[in-house]
């Protein structure tokens, strides 16, 4: 039940809270016993709940208003939080200080829900890129935020409701993320160096939320897709393909971090070279 | 290889009377390999050491054995379907209980070989004489002498005329099978490498006075609202028909990347090349061959905010604000920049168009390349 | 001889009784292998370690037939489109080759499939290594040297072949890394000036990617290439047995022999148990690390790439160098000569001419021409390990730079940085691994004369009646008035530690850990009788 990379990076597994997926149950002969399957489906669900926690509560309270506008009440206490966390780069009024920080006027909620809830936001330090880091705010918290900025200044607005697609969108949505993705993010959601130490990230500890968002606003070096580009369903299967594989287990046994040909290099050179070696210094030694 | 006579071999009456071992040391020696020293492991039989170093090496053929059924077994009984995550991903298990049972059985084989060898089979010191010195002079001689006299015996020296056409006929049977390889396999290259299907093509899209329309993967229409500012878009040409057996979309020539440019970020156009964005003035939107002009990589690692783009096989840097002049790494040539176009569609909305082909070769460079 | 002879029966064995016999006569008396048969079985191999480098390179590629023998009853190198409709669900209904859906079914529908695919590309990797270091172990002990010329070029073609084998092997699947691999080996081969497009239309049968490459490059790989891998393998093996093998000096080892174990039954039993460790490490390996997961990388694409491709670790040297070149195009006369052709075509033609040349050009510097079968330490010939040491170095840089992005990735260095490192490194490197590796070989040398001539530290400090305090050395021979050690130098190591002087086995330790080893006493005195039989006989030889 647990993420390879839970540990690793700290971050919620990647486990569909849809449970089991019937077709492809269906498809294999049933060799699991009734119990176990249900217990398994029951680990399923309890530990996909356990895994997301109360942030899933606070995200399911406010996904339950989904298409309604945000609640004054929800643009009250985003102001409250702009104000305390957010004003001395941003500015009272969101037009940004010189030197600081950008206006936020016509960024959009999206874009602050992205920025805040990877904890790239309030920055740390100035730098080719800001670095993805533990969030300051809870969800519920980021939610407000984001409400008031897309409240003062406009623009694309963060997205609410189900975000990933089902499993009958995962091949599309492959395709689709290797075609517009795969070159900065790479096959495996390792991400990569750019030019002059800028970087696309790994996508491994990524929510839905934060890729959809990702790719409607183009944070960092990113460039934007938009919804007339990648059409939301389109988006949606590219979230299916990308959380789907993270957290399916490698068939051949120990993945080597995914990374290809370079680790492979590592372990022919280390482990079986290695080995091997220790093999024919015990063959070739003397006995007795 | 020469055959040297070590001693008197001797004779079978004399082997008989030998004891086995004595037998084996006289045929060693006929053959030139003297055992200097050999010695059993264990002198006295029966020892407890040597049981247990014989219960040892059996231990290992025994693993051996059961590793094989395990895996047998696990072969048969270990699920190995893949599944969607939310299942149980038993199939993990499949090929680390295979193989691991394999390698089991395969190591303790081994090893058990090996230390059978060790433990159990005589040391010994054998040496063995060379005989890699040059042939003896009388040898080379002789040989000299057969291949002259052969040699002579054809007359080849002699007869000129016999020599000469050989020579050709050899020439021609060693000619023939190379002329028939490559010559059957050999395309024409022409003028491939240096147009795209981009290229005009009127019969096709006579509304468009030949234009190509650009369309994504999909084989939608690409229209300029598509593409925020900071945007970017792998596009291809719009054409079903297929060239080379590959039409538009998988064409290897044909990946273009559609560029937004961000507000604020102006194009430094390349000679003759200024109205290739669209607007025309002051360009937003522009295109590039998404085939690297290095080793023909799709350079598509594109940072919005600096307008730089990356090759991610070579590491070559293009800056699309100087219109993908190569900054960095070993790239030499900047990526072509397609004409674009827009036409109105009959829904309405604006639709990207090829104004005309790339003006240069895209992709690598080759000889023929001006 | 004539009929009016008399009659005289050949001298014959005793008609065999045993079935053994039996078999082995009825051989004979067809073939008459008696004699070559006995040589065989006699045939002496030297023990060495070292010397089982170039065997684990043969058992790779033993592995290498069987388990590709397996994948071809499931593998289809077909172009044709297809769409997927196999087990994988993340790329069901996606439109592939069938060669990359065929090496899917392998990996999803063939029970054990992808066990048998992992093990032989992790042979494939090994192969390609374990015939570098077998390389590494011949050059450093010199034992390219006359008359062994030959077997040297052998083997350097075996590495080519080698990686070229293993570049179709990995381009066969049709996957996104590999058909990367493939656009880049179509730009080299247009790079070619001249004939360069020619060539490039000629092997893709069109322009890239056609829809005959694959079918060719899979006869290659299954068939034309390992023949001649195979051809090359016993025509080095066959040099092996007439030339017999190197040695390493020793005492008694001259150039006119060969010491060690025969053929039958020690050094078979060793060989083939070594056969099967090396098996059972690459299906270790292919059990346990994933490799090549090409249902992580979808179908080949001209349009599609993925950040961080790279080839398997036998091309990752060109691709390092391809990396580090500079930006340089000629242009003349209408004609380009593009970039890419001097890091991949030049750059592998000049270290594989220098390589082959190596043992010609050392033999002309020394004016060494004479026979050599007995080895020598590296440290010994401190030049020939210094540009060994150099070339490696060169090599690892370009190894090293062609992983460059992802070494930057994980350690958060700049990428630029990186290359600027790595064609920094490439340039100064080299001579600074060559006067290293020369000045320690010289230390080397030199510590092994000093402990000749004044023995081993013992460790015991004495403090002489002046004062003084001296440590205790352990001549290892006679010393003379002086006593300063008369032995001589010889090509042998040399012991530099007390421990080293006495034999310590690890077995016999582990084999009395638990209790003694106490024999019954009647076995026990027949032990002591023999064993005491032996040293003095060891005793006697010595004092001859």
């Amino acid at each position: 039940m647990t993420d390879d990379f839970d540990g690793e990076l700290g971050f919620e597994p990647a486990v569909p809270a849809t449970g089991a997926e019937p077709s492809a149950a269906a498809r294999g002969p049933q060799r699991r016993p009734t119990l176990r399957r249900k217990l398994a489906a029951a680990a399923v669900l309890t530990g996909a709940l356990g895994a997301m926690g109360g942030s899933y509560a606070a995200f399911a309270a406010s996904s339950g208003a989904a298409n309604q506008p945000s609640s004054a009440q929800q643009i009250a206490e985003g102001r409250q939080l702009f104000e305390n966390s957010c004003i001395t780069c941003h500015g009272a009024n969101l037009q940004g200080v010189v030197g600081r920080g950008p206006t936020l006027l016509g960024v959009g909620g999206a874009a602050a829900y992205f920025q805040v809830s990877t904890g790239r936001m309030p920055l740390a330090q100035q730098g080719p890129e800001a670095n993805r880091k533990p969030p300051m705010f809870t969800e519920a918290q980021t939610e407000a935020l984001a409400a008031y900025v897309q409240s003062v200044g406009g623009g694309t607005a963060a997205p609410t409701g189900n975000l990933r697609g089902s499993s009958a969108d995962i091949a599309v949505g492959g395709d689709l993320f290797r075609l517009n993705c795969a070159s900065c993010h790479g096959v495996t959601f390792k991400g990569a160096p750019l030019s002059a130490g800028k970087y696309a990230p790994s996508l491994y500890p990524s929510t839905d939320k934060q890729m959809y968002t990702a790719m409607l606003t183009g944070p960092e070096s990113m460039p934007v897709f938009s919804d007339n580009q990648i059409t939301p369903d389109q988006k949606k299967a590219i979230i299916a393909y990308v959380q789907n594989i993270k957290a399916s287990k490698d068939p051949g046994g120990e993945g080597i971090g995914r990374i290809g040909p370079v680790s492979e290099a590592v372990v022919i050179w280390v482990a079986g070279v290695g080995a091997l070696m220790i093999a024919i210094l015990w063959i070739g030694a003397k006995s007795q | 290889m020469t055959e040297v006579n070590y001693g008197n071999s001797p004779s079978a009456d004399e082997l008989r009377s030998m004891s086995p071992e004595e037998a084996m040391i006289a045929g060693a020696e006929v053959d030139g390999v003297h055992i200097v020293h050999r010695r059993e492991r264990f002198p006295v039989r029966g020892s407890k050491a040597e049981k247990r170093a014989e219960r040892a090496v059996a231990a290992c053929f025994a693993i051996a054995g059961l590793a094989g059924v395990g895996f047998i077994v696990a072969f048969i009984a270990v699920p190995f379907h893949w599944h969607l995550p939310g299942t149980p991903q038993d199939f993990k298990y499949f090929t680390p209980a295979v193989g691991g049972t394999l390698a089991l059985m395969l190591l303790f084989f081994g090893v058990g070989l090996v230390l059978w060898a060790k433990w159990l089979m005589p040391e010994e010191e054998v040496v063995q004489d060379r005989h890699d010195d040059p042939s003896k002079v009388e040898d080379q001689m002789m040989t000299e002498a057969t291949l002259a006299v052969g040699l002579e015996d054809t007359g080849i020296r002699r007869r000129s005329v016999l020599l000469l056409s050989v020579l050709g006929a050899g020439g021609a049977l060693a000619t023939v099978p190379l002329v028939y390889l490559v010559g059957s396999l050999l395309k024409r290259p022409g003028t491939t490498l240096f147009h795209t299907m981009f290229q005009r093509n009127t019969k096709l899209f006579p509304q468009s006075k030949g234009m190509v329309p650009i369309v994504y993967s999909d084989w939608r229409q690409v229209s300029p609202d598509d593409l925020l500012p900071g945007g970017l878009a792998t596009v291809f040409p719009g054409v079903r028909q297929p060239s080379e057996g590959y039409d538009g979309v998988h064409n290897a020539s044909s990946p273009t990347l559609l560029i937004r440019l961000r507000p604020g970020q102006v194009v430094h156009p390349r000679k003759g090349q200024a109205d290739f964005g669209w607007p025309k003035q002051n360009p937003q939107y522009i295109a590039f061959s998404k085939i690297c002009t290095h080793a023909g990589c799709p350079a598509s690692l594109y940072e919005q905010q600096t307008g730089r783009l990356l090759c991610p096989c070579h590491q070559s840097q293009f800056d699309v604000l100087s219109d993908a002049k190569p900054v960095f790494g070993p790239a030499t040539r900047s990526l072509p920049k397609l004409p674009l176009e827009v036409l109105t569609g009959k829904d309405g909305r604006l639709y990207f168009y090829a104004r005309s082909d790339y003006h240069e070769p895209i992709g690598p460079g080759f000889w023929e390349r001006p | 001889m004539t009929t009016t002879s008399p009659v005289t029966n050949p001298p014959r064995r005793t008609q065999p009784r045993t079935p053994a016999g039996k078999m082995g006569k009825f051989v004979d008396d067809r073939l008459n292998v008696a004699g070559p048969l006995r040589k065989q079985l006699n045939k002496v191999f030297p023990d060495h370690w070292s010397f089982m480098m170039g065997e684990i390179a043969l058992y790779s590629f033993i592995v290498l037939l069987l388990t590709g023998t397996f994948l071809t009853f499931f593998f289809d190198p077909s172009q044709t489109e297809v769409v997927y409709n196999g087990r994988y669900v993340p790329m069901q209904g996606i439109e592939m080759s069938r060669a990359y859906a065929s090496t899917l079914d392998i990996s999803f529908d063939v029970r054990g499939g992808l066990v048998i695919r992992q093990i032989h590309h992790w042979a494939a990797l090994m192969f390609v290594a374990a015939m570098m270091i077998h390389m590494f172990r011949v050059f450093f002990t010199g034992a390219f040297r006359k008359p062994r010329e030959f077997n040297w070029l052998i083997g350097l073609g075996l590495l080519a072949l080698g990686i070229v084998e293993g570049f179709a092997g990995y381009s066969l699947p049709d996957d996104l890394l590999s058909g990367t691999g493939l656009r880049i080996a179509d730009a080299i081969m247009l790079s070619i000036p001249v004939v360069g497009t020619w060539v490039s239309f000629l092997v893709f049968g069109g322009t890239f990617p056609g829809h005959i490459f694959l079918d060719r490059l899979y006869i290659a790989h299954v068939l034309l290439i390992p023949g001649i891998i195979l051809a090359l393998i016993s025509a080095h093996l066959a040099l092996v047995v007439r030339q017999k093998h190197s040695q390493f000096p020793g005492n008694g080892r001259t150039e006119h022999q060969v010491s060690g174990e025969r053929v039958y039954p020690i050094y078979a039993a060793k060989a083939g148990g070594f056969f099967f460790i090396v098996f059972a490490a690459l299906a270790a390996l292919g059990a346990f690390a994933q490799i090549n997961p090409i249902w992580l990388f979808g179908p080949y694409q001209p349009s599609q790439v993925s950040s961080g491709s790279q080839p398997d670790w036998y091309m990752m040297f060109l691709d390092g160098s391809t990396r580090l070149f500079p930006s340089w195009e000629i242009r003349l006369w209408g004609h380009t000569l593009p970039p890419l052709f001097w890091p991949t075509v030049v750059l592998p033609g000049i270290l594989g001419a220098m390589a082959a040349l190596y043992p010609f050009i050392e033999a002309r510097m020394t004016r060494d021409y004479q026979h050599h079968n007995l080895l020598q330490r590296p440290r010994d010939v401190p030049v020939r390990t210094s540009l060994g040491l150099m070339a490696i170095t060169f090599y690892v840089v370009l190894f090293l730079s062609g992983g460059n992005d992802i070494i930057a990735h994980v350690f958060d260095i700049s990428l630029n940085a990186m290359t600027w490192g790595g064609r920094i490194a490439l340039l100064i490197l080299p001579p600074i691994a060559y006067a290293a590796t020369y000045r320690i070989c010289l230390g080397l040398q030199r510590h092994d004369r000093e402990v000749l001539e004044h023995g081993i530290e013992t460790g015991i400090i004495k403090v002489l009646p002046t004062g003084e305090y001296i440590e205790v050395h352990q001549p290892l021979g006679p010393t003379d008035d002086h006593g300063h050690g008369l032995l001589e130098y010889s090509g042998t190591p040399v012991p530099k530690r007390m421990n080293q002087l006495g034999v310590m086995s690890p077995v016999k330790l582990i084999r009395g850990f638990f209790y003694p080893v106490t024999e019954k006493p009647e076995l026990q005195a027949a032990i002591d009788e023999a064993d005491a039989a032996e040293t003095s006989q060891r005793q006697h030889q010595l004092t001859e």
